[in-house]
This record gives C-alpha cells, structure tokens and sequence, in this order.
C-alpha cells in the first residue's frame, strides 16, 4: 500500500486516522507501554471502538457520493440529448412528473442554455456547452473524493485488522503466561 | 477473527499483512456480490425493454433520460438499449473476472495462514 512506511510497522496515520502499531513480541510492547495486560487490553479495545466510529463515518460519506455520481451522469444524459437537438430544427417532447405518479406533456423548443441547480436555493442559467463542462467537473470531484474515500477505508480496515489480532495476541499471551506460572507454582510446591 | 486457546504461535509483520490483504479482498468479495447482483437486474431490465419494443407496434417510444421521459423515435430506442447493453455485460464480465481473481487469491491465502496457524485461526464466513 502506498502509505506503508519501509519500516515493519506501516503507517503512522492517515489523514486523522491513528495507525495501529504492529506488535513484534507481546513481551516487549507491554513493557513499552509500561502497562498490565487487562489496561492494555482496555486500551486497545478502545481503539477499536474509535475506528468502528471512523469506519460508520466514512460509509455514510461513501454513500452519499454513489448516489450523487449517477445523479451527475443523468444530468450530463440530459444536456448532451439537448445539444444533440440543437440544429434539428425539432422540438423535445418529453414527459415528466409534476407529482407522484402524475405526468404532464412538455414540449421542449430548441434552446441554447439550461438552468442548473446548484444548491441552497439558488439556480443558474448556463449555455449548454458550460453547462456540460460544469457537470463534468463537478463528476471528476465526485469520483476524485470517491476514490479518496475508498483508500481512506481500506487503511482504516487494516488498522482495524491490526488492533482485533493484538488483542489476540495479548489475550493469549496472558493465558499462556499464568499457565507457565501455575505450572512452576506447582512445581514449587511439590518440592 | 477468533481468540486461539493460548498458543505461542508468533506473528510475523508478513502474516499481519497477510491476514490484513484477506480481510480487505473478502470485503471487495462481498461489495462484488452486491455489484454483480445489480448489474445482472440492469441487464435483465435492458433484455425485457428490448423485447418488449419488438412487440409494440407504436412508433415514438418514451425512453427515460435523466428524470423525464422523452419521446423518442423507435429506431433511436434500438439503438440507444442495445448500446447499454453491450456497455452493462462487459461490466458484468470484468465484474465476474475480478470476482474469480479475488476468489483465487483468497483460497491461496487460506492456505498460507491456515498452513501457519491451523486451528488459532478463523478465516470463514460465520
């Protein structure tokens, strides 16, 4: 992955998101952390919580931009048919919904501009050809942050990945520790 | 994942990436699922509008652009849904190929970490 540093641990965040550190030897990481196994393991727990609450976050965004994309390609559908009847000396005749499951006819005469949405109340008329050129940067964004998005999600799974097999590790660490100390207890005592 | 019974197995940073490239392909293994479900619905609707316009003996069709419905001449509709059409199944085809290519790359996985780590592991679906 891009992101990863050379070093064996990956990387360190991106973009707000923490980087899960690689453990190596559980040993040596919870004496760095310089704490007991249940604090550590609370401690990582929370992490995950954090990433779970990151992770609904980016889903939503991603959402809302797949619906917006096709939106966008409708919109460009629509003004090419336009141009495209430019010059035909026709008229589009189209029906369209004035309210749930009511139709009208229109009649669409040769035109040279359209009106365009563009949010928070306010619409502008553009001439076909910018209308089209704003269109297409605004699809080129959408699927730029797309794009941004899904790679945000992917270091976030990983990191997600990370954090649920140290807990693993660390888990069984402690198992295998107290069933190492229960043995050389007995031991002990049998003497 | 599950927590295995206390085993000293290590875990080397190439098995966490390992384990790490599975779980982000059985993701993509599921977002495919989901894809491919609706590009195969697109191509059955293209496939019944197509027939559907054999059938009918009208000459202006009313074809859906952007949000309204335009009327346009029966010849123009052929050609307009036989174009989606081969747009949608060579999408469904690339959709199937990277399916079969995650797949693949997700049993050779299996075999790596299950080779490793035997029963400490847990790759299936629940």
């Amino acid at each position: 992955m891009a992101s990863s540093s050379s070093s064996s641990s990956g990387a360190t965040e991106r973009r707000g998101i923490p980087g899960a550190q690689f453990v190596e030897d559980v040993q040596t990481y919870l004496t760095q952390l310089g704490l007991d196994v249940n604090s550590a393991l609370a401690f990582l727990q929370e992490r995950l919580q954090q990433y779970k609450v990151v992770e609904m976050k980016l889903l939503a965004q991603q959402r809302e931009l797949q619906a917006k994309i096709p939106d966008i390609e409708k919109c460009l559908e629509v003004v090419a048919t336009l141009q495209a009847k430019k010059g035909t000396g026709e008229e589009l005749i189209a029906d369209f919904e004035v309210s749930e499951g009511i139709y009208s006819r229109a009649s669409i005469e040769e035109t040279n501009s359209v009106c365009l949405w563009l949010g928070a109340n306010v619409m502008l008329e553009y001439s076909l050809e910018e209308a089209t050129a704003l269109l297409q940067k605004n699809l080129d964004n959408a699927r730029a942050s797309l794009e941004v998005l899904v790679a945000d999600l992917l270091f976030l799974r990983d990191q997600t990945t990370i954090t649920q097999v140290t807990i693993a590790r660390v888990y069984n660490w402690d198992v295998h520790q107290r069933r190492t100390q229960q043995v050389a207890a007995t031991a002990i005592a049998q003497e | 994942m599950q927590q295995g019974g206390g085993s000293e197995t290590e875990v080397t940073w190439e098995d966490q990436q390992n384990i790490n490239k599975f779980g982000r392909l059985n993701n993509r293994l599921h977002e495919l699922h989901d894809e491919i479900k609706i590009a195969k619905e697109a191509n059955d609707n293209l496939e019944d509008a197509s027939n559907e316009l054999i059938l009918t003996d009208e000459e202006v069709v009313r074809f859906q652009i952007g949000e309204v419905f335009a009327h346009v001449p029966k010849d123009e509709v052929e050609s307009r849904i036989e174009q989606l059409q081969e747009a949608t199944s060579q999408k469904l085809e690339k959709l199937e190929e990277e399916k079969q290519s995650v797949v693949a790359q997700m049993s050779e996985l299996k075999k790596i970490l299950y080779g490793k780590f035997g029963e400490s592991i847990n790759l299936e679906e629940d």
